[in-house]
């Protein structure tokens, strides 16, 4: 079997495009909400590759499990971010992460 | 597969850590008082040293899961010295953690015994999918730690503490997506998630880029040079107990993590990852030790010097053996007993004022002897003078290295320990040589004292007589690259 038949090759490349465009937002967007977001999409490019690799071996369930827990993992994340940003939204009136810029040198 | 009596049998060191944790949670909720809270640090100390005890009286060998989950020597060694470097942080920092977050003490020992529940389950885990949930256990109670601080009236302190806390969030948690790509790829070139399966990936492009994004998702969160910008600022910014934790477990935990699928998945295989890895350690070093050289603040300086360290761990991880595997141990042990004590150290000089310039130690020497002279010794041992523990390890990394043929790597590695040597004895001359600005001797409380006093005897006793940790380094790194299920057995050491 060559690698990447069963048409895996498209999934992986529409994984890659919206992998690209989670990280592109996250270094261009300044707000901080909008970054966690971003993040999100990348861990969603992630578990469509997982479940389209998966097609390459019918006989394991290995892909679509690992998709599961990384669907948990993205919703702890998500939890304690939008208290850490909660928080600093209360000190600084704001969630750009441009205005965390205090400490340096 | 069935899970049976017998995987928890195997599980029963991370389940006591489990069964501690509840303790503590109920604790937490049980008690309203802030003196009440502030026995739920005790609680979780003693309770830690009691698990420590427990590894002594029942070490099991086995796998669970099919063979995901395997206890053994190197599982033992691992899960005691993080037991270890958990309770001396929490005796260490009881005192800061009740004056900066009085009523939520219960909720940051409850933390970092979840991030230790994540470190102990992740040793033993021989699986990319559990490798990734433990690691992702061990270091989301971290994001939390960090930003727990919460007094009033230090508007200024508390805007650092948020700033330090989401650089810290969003970098750990970009990192994951990265890391899970290349996992993903690799497990797609691979068809199967356990570590021994890695041994028969086909060689494709493909693997080649998972195995780069996980290194680069890993080095986030490890602080390796071109990821490396939120550690000294969230080092600078959290409080220095906490980052006694953060600077030594974690870290070790993601280089683990790393070194069980490189080292030990990919053993065969070195020269898929080597190129890569050698780039990363290369610059950690260089990097790591020149931009230290001009810090002013203590915590920034510390924290471009355990950059460095990392450059050297890495070092030990490209030996790629058994040998490699143990003296990595080795400095494993060294470096969480130095980096630990130094940050108590200085909690104890710079906790109460929120300064931590370099000049804050100034006469040092006359105000507090005692605490003048173990800062020496563990700055001693960061930078590998004999005879403390420090010099062992970076010499027996040097020889490992020296005979895999990386000759120019250990010269590279020798050289920055020169100018690390440079940036360290600054903070001993300032200490020694200049006019203390306050005269009067400086308080520790018990419990600070006893954690600094706990490092210093590790640090001088193994500088003294390195051979017994040597001895169980080697029997750990041994059980540690056997990847297909041979016959588990453990030594009590």
């Amino acid at each position: 079997m060559t690698p990447l038949s069963y048409h895996v090759q498209e999934y992986v490349l529409l994984a890659a495009l919206l992998f690209s465009i989670g990280g592109l937002g996250f270094l261009i967007r300044r707000n901080v909400l909008i970054q966690l977001m971003c993040v999100e999409i990348m861990l969603n490019a992630t578990n469509l590759l997982l479940v389209a690799f998966n097609r390459l071996y019918p006989s394991s369930m290995t892909g679509q499990v690992f998709a599961f827990f990384v669907i948990a993992v993205a919703a702890a994340e998500a939890a304690v971010g939008l208290a850490i940003i909660l928080g600093f939204y209360r000190l600084r009136n704001s969630v750009h992460s441009d205005d965390a810029d205090i400490l340096r040198h | 597969m069935t899970i049976t009596i017998e995987d928890l049998r195997v599980l029963t060191l991370p389940l006591e850590l489990s069964a501690l944790l509840f303790l503590v949670l109920i604790a937490d909720i049980a008690t309203s008082s802030v003196r009440g809270k502030t026995f739920t640090g005790w609680l979780t100390f003693w309770g830690l040293c009691v698990v420590f005890g427990l590894t002594f009286v029942s070490p099991v060998a086995g796998e669970a899961f099919g063979g995901r989950f395997r206890a053994d020597t190197w599982t033992l060694f691992m899960t005691r010295w993080f037991i270890v470097a958990g309770a001396v942080v929490t005796l260490g920092g009881i005192d800061r953690i009740r004056r900066m977050a009085s009523r939520r003490q219960g909720e940051y020992n409850l933390l970092l015994l979840f991030s230790l529940l994540g470190m102990v389950l992740l040793i033993g885990a021989l699986d990319l999918i559990l490798l990734l949930l433990c690691f992702e256990l061990s270091s989301i109670p971290l994001f939390v730690m960090a930003a727990i601080e919460k007094r009033k009236g230090q508007e200024f302190k508390l805007m650092l503490t948020a700033e330090g806390a989401i650089k810290f969030f969003l970098v750990g948690v970009v990192s994951t997506p990265i890391a899970l790509l290349g996992l993903a790829l690799i497990m797609g070139m691979v068809g199967d998630s356990s570590i021994a399966a890695l041994d028969g990936a086909t060689t494709s492009p493909l693997l080649k880029v998972g195995l780069l994004l996980l290194l680069s998702g890993m080095g986030f969160k490890l602080g390796v040079v071109p990821f490396h910008m939120w550690v000294p600022d969230t080092y600078q910014s959290a409080p220095a107990p906490f980052v006694a934790f953060l600077s030594t477990a974690p870290k070790v935990t993601a280089l683990v993590a790393l070194a069980r699928i490189l080292v030990s998945g990919l053993q065969n295989r070195s020269e898929l990852w080597t190129p890569a890895v050698t780039t990363l350690c290369v610059g950690t070093l260089v990097m790591g030790n020149f931009w230290a050289l001009g810090q002013r603040s203590t915590k920034r300086l510390l924290a471009y010097s355990g950059i460095g360290h990392i450059g050297y761990f890495m070092m030990a991880l490209l030996v790629g053996d058994n040998t490699g595997m143990a003296m990595f141990l080795f400095y494993v042990v060294a470096y969480l007993l130095t980096n630990i004590g130094t940050f108590l150290v200085v909690e104890a000089v710079c906790g109460r004022s929120e300064d931590e310039s370099i000049d804050v130690f100034a006469g040092l020497s006359r105000r507090s002897p005692w605490l003048a002279m173990s800062m020496l010794l563990f700055l001693l041992s960061l930078a590998g003078i004999p005879f403390v523990v420090g010099f062992w390890a970076k010499l027996y990394v040097f020889i490992a290295a020296w005979r895999a043929g990386y000759s120019w790597l250990v010269v590279t590695g020798a050289l920055l320990a020169i100018v690390a040597l440079y940036y360290y004895l600054q903070i001993a001359r300032v200490m020694y040589m200049n006019e203390p600005k306050v005269k009067d001797p400086i308080a520790v409380k018990p419990s600070l004292a006893a954690g600094v006093l706990i490092c210093l005897l590790g640090i001088v006793g193994y500088g003294a007589y390195p051979r017994p940790l040597l001895e169980s380094a080697r029997a750990a790194a041994d059980a540690f690259m056997q990847t297909r299920s041979a016959t588990v057995s453990v030594s009590l050491r």
